[in-house]
């Protein structure tokens, strides 16, 4: 019988040992995560935060899931290290699991910037539940906060702390909020609709000290502006959790390395998720990662097509996709941008062509169509013939049904 | 496919509609399970054929196109696709006012002729000869010392000019209460010339012209009024001086008023002047005894829809049915001749005609059928015409095919042909024609209102449940119904149109006068264009005292819950600009797509013209709101509550 | 297992399917009301023109559909028996992810209610509503292997 061991227990993980059940029914499988709750949903704290969902539904598989699966859990505990040589994995508590194939979903954690005050009291990330029940238990006697980093998380908590009633203050580092995600007219919509419900945002700013004796009871610019809050959420990227693999002989860089089986370069040793390197942070890419891991530790030969930036948040009624390469460097003739926007009605659409080919999109107000843009991307087909629709408002699936690989099978 | 109790709630329907289904003979009820489901665009009157840019249609759930085109807006597209209704339900009304105008014109000129030649004899004469002088006098024409054909030239004159008026305002508007003439001319209500107001709203619902759903809305009530106080009320008028009025008498209803062993001839539409003569010629010995020699007993004239309630209050004819029964006659296998006119007629006819040895004969220029015997009908030639078709009805008896003639045995007294001379002044008595009896027991709560319930039948509900369920409802309450139509013959056929209804359905207070003047609770106007009769009996009222200063003030609601026709919108939209709280079943009009004319039609239109529509689909809620309204009105007069 | 596919040249874009989905999923059910309703009821099924040929277009339940692979709150599911991804509204919290992925443009998202919107096959009814709205029979409804 086989010995699979799956270190996390997110959504890589746990699309992990659904595909290794879908291909062996009776391997042993046994998931070992340092946090106290049965899978839930990463994503979805910051709904939690904000009060819009209760916390049973962050559980996304039914409670009867490992057992329905015959899965060992085990919660609670940090796998310290990871020894191939050996095949096991050892904890913080000296125990050790042995397997015959490994997968690594350990995920990430949020960075902390090295400044004066960071380690005081009142200082969170939001990437855990625990993180969210603390920030939670903290409402009642929380009159303002400072959010540090315009990104997706930072603006996910102040997003859920406005929606709870507190004073929020973003500031960001840049000059526009989500820089990692959208174009500048994208951030800008963004921005407006953020600041018409009341979540102050401060662009080119820094934090350069926390300020407060025990509680915290200020935040420090780098301009020398200090403005009091009593709670501070830093959402300023995140770092791979790759401490257990440092001296196992796998290969590292901002991240685990593999190769397109998701293979780390020790063969019966896989990572997904946020932990591997250049991978995008995003709930369908760990799950896709996780399955085609899980089915080639089961014995399968997938190949995984490599990940594609994209994400989708909504804010106040107003959702944003972005998809591929969203910004361009002005003056860049290999790029070719097509953009409509209608402030109006809240709408915007850019398109990225290279050569004819979609390799970015943003996509505000109307996101009915992101996925027919994504598949023109991953297929990467030309365009040209159908360059003039594009933009237009009804522009859909049947537009592009000469031009896709798959042979139409609804449409008689 | 429903049952057939839920097609219809008339046994002779069911009877004939079972045979109709045996035979497999399709009928309404089967080509509207053909169209189902109906579109939606269409039912919301959110569709636009106005230009050659669309079709046009406006999503009503949610985020699809919301302007057409051009532009419009659903509430622009909603309220023209309503006027160009409008317009056409006038439109037709009104021609068959012009129509007999021109009959009463042609009258003179033969007049003329015969005087000249002393040979000619012509089919029409003035046969209400007091109601023809008072007409004149309306019109300012003294008919003092002048011949009736002096008369008949000079009025028809007046009458025909009345459509091809460009300024000044209808005549017939001066019969409305003052105070109803003064807000007409504030709102720019008052219709100048018939035609004028149809052409108008024709114009103003083309591409690009008025875009303001509440004007085009105004532009279409002057165009309604000038049906209702126009048009429709020349019909009405000069019906009644060329063929008479209608005096209160006693008819037969239903299917069963089709003869076995008589030729069968059956009159269908809406103008009567032809079925006049077709009555007097079903008549003629001579066709008589060509009918017994094929072996028959006789000829038995019987009508459908309007025509026959025309025949029926000037001369008895008996009613076989109304609008939806028209196929159904035919599939009795007993008529011989199915003579049709203008209006209502089921394109099907032909179809099911030829199911049968039944000839489908035409007569009106306007209205022919491919492949159909036409016998084109002009006035000089009507006895001629009619006695031609009589004939060929006789002449088909022998191909009547004797195993397939089934007639549902169900027919139905009546009394009908209460015009608004005779309704009311019957209740002060033979020799105190005054309206005064009717005021008095309104005011005293003996009466709690009236209420006129109107219009067609629609196989989109159970045939004739509505009406009945509606008008029982209403005289329970004591409401005196007035009824002209199909609603009047559905009524009719289940026994609504007696005096002994009375006793079996209305309210105390409505059974005692009833009983006292001897008249059903439930009383039979007439034809569809006769639905003038109400407004000038209501002006009548007004006139009289004691009920207020305007149409809007009387204790009055009007209804058409099986309605189909665009005939039926005209109708509602001048009794709602003459002030009539007016409710529509069946389906509602065409415009819920739009929320602000949906809302401007049953809300805040009664604030500008004093009556508004509501919309059900449950005649006991129609009935509720009807007399709601009432109570209102007798609030707003101070007078007491309903006496029971 | 029945499924929806569509006779491209018989469509006349006459949209009665639009009308007929959004009425099908209707809290009144009748279209009078419906229009009406604080919360329309958007269809689920759309209508798209494209080189004089129209195309309906709603939710084909893929067997390897990316909205459930994308699905973060575990409200869709893909149902092998009924041959159907199954959306739990009650775990939905409309991030949008399915609507990101689908490669048909085939959820709606309905930004009023933070519900991704799609075809249903009309639940528990015999033949799905836009089946029987279609007046010319370009809308399939067929047993599929």
């Amino acid at each position: 019988m086989k010995q699979f061991v799956i270190i996390g227990n997110s959504a890589a993980g746990i699309a992990a040992v659904e595909a290794i059940r879908s291909k062996d029914k009776t391997a042993k499988i046994t998931i070992i995560s340092n946090e106290e709750y049965p899978v839930y949903c990463r994503c979805m704290i910051s709904y939690y935060l904000a009060g819009e969902v209760k916390e049973e539904k962050l559980f996304y598989r039914p409670k009867d899931f490992y057992q329905k699966n015959n899965l060992e859990l085990i919660l609670n505990k940090k796998v310290s290290r990871v020894d191939p040589k050996k095949n096991r994995v050892v904890c913080e508590d000296k125990t050790q699991v042995g397997y015959d194939a490994l997968f690594i979903a350990t995920g990430a954690r949020p960075r902390f910037p090295a400044i004066p005050g960071i380690k005081k009291k009142g200082i969170f990330g939001l990437r855990t539940l625990k993180d969210a029940k603390e920030i939670s238990s903290l409402i009642p006697v929380t009159k303002s906060i400072s959010v540090l980093g315009g990104g997706l998380i930072g603006l996910k908590a102040a997003y859920a702390l406005r929606k709870r009633g507190i004073e929020v203050k973003v500031v960001v580092k840049s000059k526009q909020i989500l820089s990692q995600m959208l174009d500048n007219p994208a951030a800008a919509f963004l921005q407006k609709r953020l600041e018409d419900n009341g979540i102050e945002l401060l662009l080119g700013q820094d934090v350069t000290e926390i300020i407060g004796e025990g509680d915290i009871q200020a935040v420090k610019l780098g301009s020398g502006k200090v403005f009091g809050c009593s709670m501070v959420v830093v959402g300023k990227g995140v770092e791979p959790n790759i401490d257990l693999v440092k001296e196992a002989g796998i290969d590292c860089k901002d991240g685990i390395i593999v190769n397109n089986l998701l293979q780390t370069n020790i063969p019966n040793v896989y990572a997904g998720g946020d932990v591997c390197a250049s991978s995008h942070a995003l709930w369908p890419i760990a799950v896709e990662q996780g399955r085609l891991a899980g089915l080639n530790m089961a014995g399968e030969k997938i190949i995984y097509d490599g990940s594609l930036g994209m994400n989708s948040i909504e804010f106040f009624g107003l959702p944003v996709i972005s998809l591929g390469i969203y910004k361009t460097k002005e003056g860049d003739a290999a790029y070719e941008e097509l953009k409509v926007c209608d402030p109006k009605e809240n709408t915007y659409k850019k398109l990225v062509l290279k050569g004819n080919i979609l390799v970015g999109v943003i996509l505000a107000g109307k996101i009915k169509n992101s996925g027919v843009f994504l598949r023109l991307i991953r297929e990467k087909i030309d365009l040209s013939s159908i360059k003039d629709r594009l933009l237009a408002d009804d522009f859909g699936c049947p537009d592009i049904l000469d031009l896709v690989k798959d042979k139409e099978k609804v449409y008689v | 496919m429903s049952k057939i109790e839920e097609k219809s709630i008339d046994l002779a329907t069911q009877e004939a509609l079972q045979k109709a289904q045996d035979e497999n003979i399709k009928t309404t009820w089967d080509r509207l399970d053909c169209q189902q489901p109906q579109c939606g665009f269409g039912q919301l009157g959110s569709c636009c054929t106005v230009c050659n840019m669309g079709p046009c249609r406006i999503d009503p759930f949610g985020e699809g196109a919301q302007v057409g085109v051009c532009g419009a807006n659903v509430d622009t597209i909603a309220a023209r696709n309503l006027a160009r209704k409008v317009a056409v339900g006038a439109s037709a009304h009104s021609d068959h006012g012009r129509d007999v105008a021109h009959t009463l014109a042609l009258l003179a000129q033969e007049g003329e002729h015969k005087h000249a030649s002393g040979t000619h004899t012509h089919n029409y004469t003035i046969v209400d000869t007091e109601k023809f002088h008072k007409l004149a006098k309306e019109f300012g024409i003294n008919p003092e010392n002048k011949s009736k054909e002096e008369i008949a030239k000079e009025l028809s004159k007046k009458l025909l000019e009345e459509f091809g008026k460009q300024e000044g305002e209808l005549a017939f508007c001066q019969r409305a209460p003052q105070k109803r003439q003064q807000l007409w001319r504030k709102l720019g209500l008052t219709p100048r010339g018939i035609d004028r107001e149809v052409v108008e709203l024709l114009h103003t619902t083309t591409m690009g012209v008025d875009n303001d759903y509440k004007n085009i809305l105004n532009t279409a009530m002057r165009c309604a009024l000038s049906d209702g106080w126009g048009g429709s009320m020349i019909a009405t008028e000069v019906q009644d001086i060329i063929l008479g009025s209608p005096q209160p008498i006693r008819g037969k209803v239903n299917l069963g008023v089709l003869k076995e062993n008589y030729v069968n001839i059956v009159v269908h539409g809406h103008e009567p002047v032809l079925s006049e003569m077709a009555v007097k010629a079903a008549n003629d010995p001579e066709l008589v005894k060509l009918a017994k020699s094929y072996g028959a007993e006789g000829i038995n004239l019987v009508g459908i829809c309007c025509t026959a309630n025309e025949v029926l209050m000037r001369h008895g004819v008996p009613v076989a049915g109304n609008f939806l029964q028209q196929e159904l006659a035919i599939v009795t296998g007993a008529v011989e001749v199915m003579l049709v006119d203008v209006q209502c007629i089921m394109p099907a006819l032909h179809e099911v005609s030829n199911c049968f040895h039944t000839k489908l004969i035409t007569t009106s220029s306007k209205a022919r059928f491919p492949g159909v015997m036409h016998i084109d009908f002009t006035i000089d030639n009507a006895y001629e015409t009619a006695k031609a078709i009589i004939k060929a009805g006789v002449e088909n008896f022998p191909n009547r095919d004797k195993q397939r003639v089934s007639i549902p045995k169900h027919e139905m007294d009546l009394v009908a042909g209460f015009t608004k001379e005779v309704v009311f002044n019957i209740l002060g008595g033979q020799y105190r024609s005054t309206y005064q009896p009717l005021n008095d027991a309104i005011v005293s709560g003996r009466l709690r209102g009236l209420a006129g319930v109107v219009g067609c039948n629609n196989p989109k509900q159970t045939h004739d449940l509505f009406h009945t369920v509606l008008v029982k409802e209403l005289i329970k309450n004591d409401v005196l119904v007035l009824q002209t139509g199909c609603s009047a013959i559905a009524c009719a056929k289940q026994g609504l149109l007696i005096p002994e209804a009375a006793k079996l359905y209305a309210g105390k207070g409505l059974q005692e006068i009833c009983e006292a003047v001897g008249i059903p609770p439930v009383l039979h106007l007439g034809a569809c264009v006769d639905n003038s009769r109400i407004l000038t009996a209501a002006s009548h009222v007004i006139a009289q005292g004691g009920l207020g200063e305007d149409l809007s003030d009387i204790p009055a609601a009007g209804c058409a819950p099986e309605w189909m026709s665009e005939k039926a919108i005209t109708i509602g939209l001048y009794f709602v600009a003459s002030g009539v709280y007016t409710i529509f079943g069946a389906s509602p009009f065409a415009v819920l797509g739009s929320k602000n004319l949906t809302n401007y039609l049953t809300n805040e239109i009664e604030g500008v013209v004093g009556g508004c529509f509501a919309f059900s689909d449950d005649p006991l809620e129609m009935a509720r709101l009807m007399i709601a309204h009432i109570d209102k009105k007798r609030q707003a007069l101070k007078l007491k509550p309903a006496m029971y | 297992m029945k499924s929806l596919s569509y006779d491209v040249k018989k469509c006349l874009g006459c949209k009665s399917c639009e009308i007929a989905c959004g009425l099908a999923h209707s809290l009144t059910q009748d279209l009078f009301k419906a229009v009406k309703e604080e919360k329309l009821s958007l269809p689920r099924k759309n209508v798209y023109a494209v080189k004089g040929k129209n195309f309906p277009l709603s939710c084909r339940h893929c067997d390897d559909a990316k909205c459930v692979t994308a699905c973060m709150s575990g409200c869709l599911v893909y149902d092998q028996d009924k041959g159907m991804v199954m959306h739990d509204e009650s775990r939905c919290v409309g991030c949008w992810m399915c609507v990101m992925v689908c490669p048909y443009g085939a959820i709606r998202p309905d930004l009023k209610t933070k519900i991704p919107l799609r075809c249903d096959k009309c639940k528990d009814k015999d033949e799905p509503a836009c089946v029987k709205a279609c007046p010319t029979g370009a809308i399939i409804w067929k047993e599929t292997l």
